[in-house]
């Protein structure tokens, strides 16, 4: 990956809540065109390194440079980060009193200053993709959870971002549904998009991921390709781990 | 003792200017308060500096004292400290509208403070503007969480009006003791005015508990 554009580059990076240590000295970078998967324990600072992605934690040492800018910067290079960085949630987060439509057009249209016509059609062709094409004028809580995610998967495609970060996105959907949102993600990863997913789908990792970062204790422990990372551990903790989930 | 509704009828004029300055006090008192109240919102969200403190103080304080207290304040203390005399209407206002800031104040803040937070998250990730994440994703929601406890102190307030009778502001209980006072049916006037009064606040009151259990609904999907 030597020769390919660095999207995020994370360098020594050091996140504490008060006393307590959510990042210690992280450092990794993700290429365009990959998909970096991480996983591990809960409370190990997945999530924290991701939301420090995407200027949501502030870190207290280190750098992150996301799409060659340094965060957090001041506010309007933050917003301009975030333009390009699309960010998917465990919980969906989808603004419950708009509508499907209102939910995909607010970002376009207020921060791009894309046209009402022209973010419509982008809004109908990406629920097309998804999957959910005839729930546009619907509201959130009269989806499930697997549709309410893809919204949420569509709404951040709605900026045309150059990455994707994805916060557990199947961790708050029943069982049945956890398939349709792999499934998006997967077409996502086919097409060449970048993209960083904090995940327990282990099959989603080894099948799609072109990397596995393991963390543990707020400390990034394992970087490798899928096949090498479930087929032969390096690491106590990784091994421990994969043996309770696999 | 007699209930001759008869004697009503000819003085309903009397008593609907009762009413009708009743809800014009309230309207003024709640438009001048809300106005102060965006204020006091705002500087208590704002969490520190003297715009904090100074809405704290002003928020607790009118919110603490009794209302008849204030009243009487202003209409009784004003003058002998500025030595301008002002109507009894205009100090009624003035009292009710420092009781409307300080309450819807706090109103309009647990609105705002309770915003989802992974909506807000969510706006920002996209890089929504600051101001638009404002207007369509905080102050919506918001609205439609505080109607229950905004219509639940206004009818606080409307019952409140009829303190303002002590300092002689001819609302509608003033006019009723008035009347009473004329024709010595005390009985007739009074219980139309609670019927009145009841006929006012009740609705509110039931929109309040279907709002209230809308909001419920809402949170438990």
């Amino acid at each position: 990956m030597a020769g390919k554009q660095v999207v995020i580059d994370c360098r020594n990076v050091v996140k504490r809540y008060g006393t307590f240590t959510a990042l210690r000295d992280v450092s990794t970078r993700v290429h365009k065109g990959e998909v970096v998967c991480v996983i591990g324990p809960s409370g190990s600072g997945k999530s924290t390194l991701l939301r420090a992605f995407n200027g949501l934690e502030a870190i207290q040492v280190g750098m992150i440079e996301v799409l060659g800018l340094h965060m957090p910067g001041t506010r309007k290079e933050l917003e301009a980060i975030r333009r390009r960085a699309g960010m998917v949630f465990q919980g969906f987060n989808l603004f419950n009193h708009m509508s499907i439509r209102e939910n995909l057009l607010l970002a376009p249209m207020t921060a791009l200053g894309l046209t009402r016509d022209l973010a419509d059609d982008r809004a109908q062709n990406l629920l097309d993709r998804v999957g959910i094409g005839n729930q546009i004028d619907k509201y959130p809580t009269q989806l499930s959870g697997g549709q309410q995610q893809r919204v949420a998967i569509a709404r951040a495609l709605m900026m045309q971002p150059e990455v994707m970060l994805f916060d557990e996105p199947t961790s708050a959907l029943d069982p049945e549904m956890v398939g349709e949102v792999l499934d998006v993600m997967r077409d996502l990863a086919s097409q060449g998009m970048t993209m960083v997913v904090v995940t327990h789908e282990m099959g989603f990792a080894r099948e799609v991921g072109d990397r596995i970062l393991f963390m543990a204790d707020g400390q990034l422990l394992v970087d490798q390709p899928p096949d090498v990372f479930f087929a032969s551990p390096t690491d106590e903790r990784q091994a421990v781990f994969l043996s309770k989930v696999l | 003792m007699t209930f001759d509704v008869n004697v009503l009828p000819t003085h309903f004029p009397e008593l609907i200017d009762g009413l009708l300055l009743t809800l014009r006090i309230c309207l003024l008192s709640m438009a001048f308060g809300a106005f102060g109240a965006l204020f006091l919102c705002l500087g208590k969200l704002s969490g520190r500096g003297s715009g904090y403190h100074v809405s704290v103080f002003v928020i607790d304080f009118f919110r603490t004292i009794p209302e008849v207290v204030l009243i009487f304040w202003i209409y009784s203390c004003l003058p002998l400290l500025f030595g301008a005399r002002l109507s009894a209407e205009v100090c009624g206002i003035m009292a009710l509208s420092l009781l409307v800031a300080a309450n819807v104040a706090e109103i309009m803040r647990a609105g705002v403070q309770s915003t989802d937070q992974g909506q807000l998250e969510a706006a920002m990730s996209l890089g929504v503007p600051a101001h638009t994440i404002w207007l369509r994703i905080v102050i919506p929601p918001a609205l439609q969480r505080m109607a229950p406890a905004f219509v639940n102190f206004m009818t606080e307030l409307i019952k409140a009006t009829s303190l303002l009778s002590t300092i002689g502001v001819a609302e509608m209980v003033y006019q009723a003791n008035v009347l009473g006072n004329r024709t010595f049916a005390y009985v007739e006037f009074l219980t139309l005015v609670a019927t009145i009064f009841f006929a006012i606040i009740f609705p509110l009151s039931l929109f309040v508990r279907h709002a209230e259990a809308r909001l419920a609904h809402q949170k438990s999907r």
